[in-house]
């Protein structure tokens, strides 16, 4: 090996054995987006235009300049305080992804100086002599030197889920192909090898593909782009408004600085600052909810993209199916039998009565090499852990299952001789003594592949006789093969013979070698066949994912049959929807001349597909609703999930190994598997799926579009109140009455009362079922429409600011100051020279008291948007149904949301009355009620609008008033 | 069609919400009494002003150029017009009530059940010298300035007097029925710079009399005149600012830090030589 100096000369040289991360965004760049994006740059210009009139307040010495002082101040604070949120939650869910790649250190055992020693894996050069047994993990690149039974695990790597043999003979060109060459990251799976390291770190196989992925760039989610779209209209109206009334007072003959003191107000009411917090948070609600449902969210926005996905391309192995070989169908007796394959069977219902089963059945049982670790008693069968491949761990359980305790069967039934399977023979034969005392017979059973075991024998087992051979019983057994066959099974064959006691008696030594017993002649008993069986909560999945309108394509290495059969038995092909073959076959005639328009279904070879332009993968994607890849490498996934997204579908995908990090990079949403899944994958993923279950992905679906729905709602309901907030600057400008409201005052409803009523709204039940109708259109069915925003500003804003200018006139009019006499008042009203000013009844006020009069106005007006904002949360409940229809008091949150609504308010109005700043004041308890009337009006009306919208759907009030 | 379609639901619904608004301003205002209002927290205790009215509480003039002063005179010529002798010959609307402080003259319940109610005559001669009868400069061509001062009306509000513990300049013309009005310099150091401070007012009593309260509103009471009290300053210095602050003394009269109007009221001046 090498010497610790020279190692330490390459590892200088090279960097050490370990992928590098990819590259992560600065933490402080993070944080200043946070700062500057959504509506924080209209906040920040709010901050600025109070700075500048304070500075030219003060200059001008006006008493009331540090307000504004102040109120930049608070603006500025918005911003920072609300950035520094979102940026934490979005640290919060990096770090559940960060725990991912937190993986106990890998050892390797290395050469060195001529020692072998115990390494850390990342210390490994090029040049190093390892050693690597079954179980280890590859430490690097590396040639084989010496072998012995050595099999990797390329899956990660290749896709091919069935092991390869390693041994140092090189026999491909092309790295990938050869046998000599063992890959980083992928496991030996039985076996030893030594070898030289030829490549480390990033230079790896695997690490050129991770640097692959990370080239892919990251789509924004459909969210974000929701997101942005809104954030544009409300800074578009937020703007508009505020210049149109900029000129709007300059020509009125405001002075400028008023104009701009103006504009502040017009943003702040603008905005809604507390929004975009409230949307991280319900959006990491949701993602709580489905971390519960074993789907692990690693980008928060990734919950809704989920919702509105369109197209799901799925792996077969692990994700539809169970993993693990499973004994489907039985054929003796001429007769196929189905086998229960559900993940925790503890029965066989298949008949068991004829003699011939229990024939079989000893053959399965003592023809098997595979056995159950100890200690597992207590384990339900199917959990067992079994040393032996797929198919002998398969056979074994199926046995165990039905006959009980295989071993002790076994022990009496002692094994005197054994050939075990090899590709040339492939069969498997052992040799027993019988449990029968009296029977001193040995018993010769065999399996193998079908026609190599039906070539051996001469007779067949019917009804537990044996009967000869004939054409007639060989074609049966054809027709039972290819049946089998075609169901994407592994088919294996099963024959015995009792060796006649006189030519064998029981001294008999069997030799293996020179095969001193019968080999033909067998009696053929029957056919077992294996499949890795769907998961059986899978096709109830898929059916829902159909009627939920999205579109499942399976995406596998596997081969088209199996593929295609697992298809049609999760429903990915239904039972009456053929593809071009089988309507070639139906109607005998080639393939060429059907209408291809017919078959809708498809099932697409990865060697069609390497030939394929991508026009013509298009047709076959736009073409067919039911479409299976088989044989296909991972990088055509990629190539795949391109072609979904060019017909405009938002696209998930899942995956597992290394090569599908770029597909689940491309794809809209990547969704890796936390049990089969590589780092890899999960790095690139999105999310990542803990039960590797594929049902798991319809219940984040679920949620998904239950969210894009809530979120709908609590934009509705933020909305609405932003005219509230905005009318009073509007008519203060143009009517000149005393200020109806200020701009903290504007602050403490969108960051105080509002904020847990709108997380409420995320806790909202969805209205209908929303798994039955299709994916939203995401250029057409936005979060904020134009209903939405019409529906809220023009409509239930305006009911709301005129239930709050009603309760301001009534407490301006029971102090003394009637409607008529408040128009046009403004100049003398903020003159602080005068302390006469004289009401309506003649009495005279000082500035102060108007000034307190003032507040008591603002938290009148804020009072009355309060309580108009609880009849706003329960009719943003639901859009389409009534109240009554979703139930009142189901969503508990939204109850909670109620009462700190009203709480806040209280604790404003009555605790922080005295603050001056705060321009809260105490307020008599009846002016709670004046807008109670236009709350229940509200209420009334939306009631009368969703009736209407139930009653005439398609009609012009639909169209307009539904959001 | 489209466009007219959705005018037109605009058209009625903003209709019957400016119905629905109009409709509860007028149950709102039913509610309300046209003589008094409901609520008198806000404007109560009331405010202490002082004509002429002026940008940032400062008189500031040049006694020799009379247009310097024109403003205030203006402004006081103004304010005193309606106190005319000339203005108050109605026996229908003005009653005499005294040339003394007397009780508060109740005029039976705050509505028109026996029509408008009368007013106390106030006399503008007693202003004296800052009557503007004598001196239409009201003592300004002399660098003696004139201010008046008034209580703000408040519609039943009963000023009640201090009977102790006045300072005792306040206390030099004492009546009980009387609420004395001071100045003094705001400032300490200011104090031997305000020099002799003249009152005018009832009778040549320093204050208000009690007769003027309550005030029954401006529908009851449309000519009520609000006692005054003149303040002349004979002897400013000139060439400094000097703060002066007047006070209202009243068991009912209350000073606040957050509005320096309440009570009391403070006022710079600054005459140029």
């Amino acid at each position: 090996g090498l010497s610790s100096a020279r190692a330490a000369e390459i590892l200088a040289r090279d960097g050490p054995n370990a992928l590098t991360p990819p590259k992560a965004t600065p933490e402080i760049v993070k944080f200043l987006r946070q700062m500057i994006g959504g509506f924080s740059i209209l906040l920040w210009i709010g901050a600025g235009f109070s700075w500048i009139s304070f500075g030219i307040q003060l200059s001008q010495g006006t008493d009331s300049a540090f307000d504004n002082l102040y109120l930049g101040v608070v603006l500025a604070l918005v911003v920072i305080l609300t950035g520094i949120f979102a940026y934490y939650q979005e640290a919060k869910s990096t770090n559940i992804m960060a725990s991912f790649s937190k993986m106990i250190p890998q050892q390797a055992l290395v050469l060195r100086d001529a020692e072998k020693k115990e390494l850390p894996a990342d210390q490994l050069v090029v040049g190093d002599i390892v050693e690597i047994k079954g179980g280890d993990r590859i430490p690097a690149d590396i040639r084989l030197i010496f072998t012995q039974g050595c099999k990797v695990d390329n899956s990660s790597l290749t896709g091919e889920s069935e092991p390869q043999s390693r041994s140092c003979d090189f026999t491909h060109e092309n790295p990938l192909e050869t046998r000599n060459i063992a890959f980083y990251s992928t496991t030996c799976v039985e076996g030893t090898a030594t070898g030289i390291v030829i490549n480390t770190g990033d230079r790896t196989i695997i690490g050129r593909i991770a640097s692959l992925a990370s080239g892919v760039g990251n789509e924004k989610t459909p969210i974000a782009i929701e997101i942005e779209h809104f954030v544009w209209l409300v800074a578009g109206v937020a703007i508009s408004i505020g210049v149109l009334f900029f000129i709007i007072s300059v020509s009125m003959r405001y002075k400028i600085l008023d104009s701009i003191i103006f504009l502040i107000g017009i943003i702040v009411a603008n905005v809604p600052e507390g929004l975009l917090a409230t949307v991280t948070v319900s959006l990491s609600l949701t993602a709580k909810r489905m971390a519960k449902k074993n789907c692990l969210v690693k980008n928060l926005e990734a919950v809704e993209t989920l919702g509105s996905t369109s197209i799901i391309c799925s792996d077969k192995t692990g994700t539809l199916t169970q993993n693990r070989m499973t004994v489907a169908h039985l054929w003796f007796d001429n007769q196929i039998y189905s086998a229960d394959t559900s993940e925790d069977q503890t029965t066989q219902p298949f008949d068991q009565s004829s003699p011939s089963w229990t024939a079989l059945s000893k053959i399965v049982t003592l023809c098997n090499r595979a056995e159950f670790r100890p200690g597992q008693e207590n384990l339900p069968i199917m959990k067992r852990v079994v040393v032996g491949d797929a198919s002998e761990t398969a056979l074994l359980k199926f046995s165990e299952v039905i006959l009980g305790d295989v071993m002790s069967i076994r022990a009496q039934n002692k094994k005197v001789a054994e050939i075990p399977f090899n590709s040339t023979n492939k069969f498997q034969l052992s040799i027993h003594e019988t449990d029968d005392p009296h029977d001193k017979r040995f018993l010769l059973v065999m399996k193998g592949a079908p026609e190599r075991i039906l070539e051996r024998c001469s007779t067949i087992m019917i009804n537990g006789k044996e009967e000869p051979l004939d054409n007639e019983k060989a074609e049966a057994f054809q027709t039972a093969y290819m049946e089998l066959g075609g169901m994407g099974e592994r088919v294996l064959g099963f024959c015995h013979l009792y060796l006649p006691e006189n030519e064998f008696p029981e001294s008999f030594q069997f030799d293996t070698d020179s095969m001193n017993f019968p080999t033909s002649n067998l009696c053929f008993v029957g056919l077992l066949s294996m499949i890795d069986p769907p998961r059986s909560t899978v096709p109830d999945a898929v059916s829902k994912c159909r009627s939920a309108g999205i579109k499942v394509i399976m995406v596998t290495g596997d081969h088209p049959i199996t593929a295609k059969a697992i298809a049609k038995s999760v429903g990915i092909i239904s039972a009456t929807s053929e593809t071009v073959e089988d309507i070639a076959k139906r109607l005998n005639i080639p393939v060429e001349q059907v209408n291809r328009r017919e078959a809708t279904a498809a099932v697409v070879n990865g060697m069609e597909l390497k030939d394929m332009s991508s026009e013509q993968l298009d047709a076959i994607l736009r073409e067919h609703a039911e479409i299976v890849f088989a044989r296909t490498s991972p990088q055509q996934k990629l190539i795949i999930v391109e072609g979904c997204q060019r017909q405009g579908a938002v696209v998930a995908v899942t995956g597992d190994g290394v090569n599908d990090s770029p597909a689940l990079k491309k794809a809209d949403i990547g969704i890796a598997m936390g049990i089969a899944g590589s780092d890899a994958a999960k790095n690139a993923a999105d999310m990542v799926l803990l039960d590797d279950n594929f049902a798991s992905i319809v219940t984040g679906v679920e949620e998904g579009r239950l969210i894009f729905d809530n979120l709908k709602k609590t934009i509705a309901y933020t909305l609405t109140k932003n005219i509230a907030e905005l009318c009073p600057f509007l008519i203060y400008i143009i009517a000149s009455i005393p200020m109806p409201i200020g701009t903290i005052t504007i602050l403490f409803i969108d960051l105080g009362t509002d904020i847990i009523p709108s997380v409420a709204l995320a806790y909202e039940k969805a209205e209908s079922d929303i798994m039955n109708r299709r994916p939203r259109n995401k250029r057409k069915d936005r979060l904020v429409n134009h209903q939405l925003a019409v529906y809220s500003y023009l409509q239930i804003g305006i009911m709301q600011s005129v239930g709050a200018f009603v309760t301001y006139f009534t407490v301006y009019a029971e102090q003394g100051f009637l409607p008529s006499t408040l128009l046009g008042v403004r100049v003398n009203w903020e003159n602080t020279n005068i302390n006469d000013f004289e009401d309506s009844y003649g009495q005279q006020w000082t500035y102060y008291q108007r000034m307190y009069l003032q507040w008591t106005g603002y938290t009148a007006f804020f009072v009355s948007i309060t309580i108009q904002q609880v009849a706003d949360l329960i009719i943003r409940k639901t859009r389409r149904n009534s109240i009554f229809q979703q139930g009142l008091f189901r969503n508990k949150v939204i109850w909670v949301g109620i009462f700190s609504q009203i709480g806040i308010a209280s604790i404003l109005t009555y605790g922080l009355g005295h603050v001056t700043a705060l321009n809260f004041t105490p307020l008599r308890f009846q002016y709670w009620f004046v807008a109670v009337p236009f709350a229940i009006l509200i209420w009334v009306y939306d009631e009368i609008r969703k009736l209407l919208i139930r009653r005439y759907p398609g009609s012009w009030w639909d169209k307009n008033m539904y959001y | 069609s489209l466009a007219v379609k959705i005018l037109l639901f605009y058209v009625i619904f903003y209709g019957c919400l400016a119905g629905i608004f109009i409709g509860t301003i007028q149950v709102m205002l039913l509610t309300v009494s046209e003589f008094e209002p409901k609520y008198q927290d806000r404007v109560a205790p009331p405010g202490l002003t002082q004509v002429p009215q002026v940008q940032k509480t400062e008189i500031t003039f040049t006694a020799s150029e009379p247009r310097t002063y024109e403003v205030y005179v203006r402004n006081l010529d103004n304010f005193l017009r309606d106190y005319s002798a000339e203005q108050q010959t109605e026996n229908i609307v003005f009653q005499d009530c005294g040339d003394t402080p007397t009780e508060y003259k109740e005029r039976g319940p705050y509505n028109d059940a026996q029509g408008q109610k009368k007013v106390c005559k106030f006399k503008r001669e007693w202003l004296e010298n800052c009557s503007g009868i004598s001196d239409p400069t009201y003592g300004y061509k002399d660098g003696k300035p004139c201010i008046l001062v008034k209580l703000n009306r408040i519609i039943g509000f009963k000023p009640q007097a201090i009977n102790e513990s006045l300072p005792p300049e306040v206390m030099a013309k004492y009546n009980p029925n009387l609420i004395p009005v001071h100045c003094v310099a705001k400032r300490e150091e200011d104090a031997d710079k305000i020099g002799t401070v003249e009152y005018y007012g009832m009778g040549g009593y320093p204050g208000f009399g009690l007769q003027y309260y309550p005030y029954y509103g401006k529908l009851l009471q449309p000519r009520y005149l609000q006692p005054l009290v003149a303040v002349q300053f004979t002897n400013l210095t000139y060439d400094v600012e000097v703060r002066v602050e007047c006070r209202a003394y009243g068991q009912n009269i209350v000073y606040s830090d957050k509005d320096r109007f309440q009570g009391r009221f403070d006022i710079k001046f600054d005459i140029k030589s």
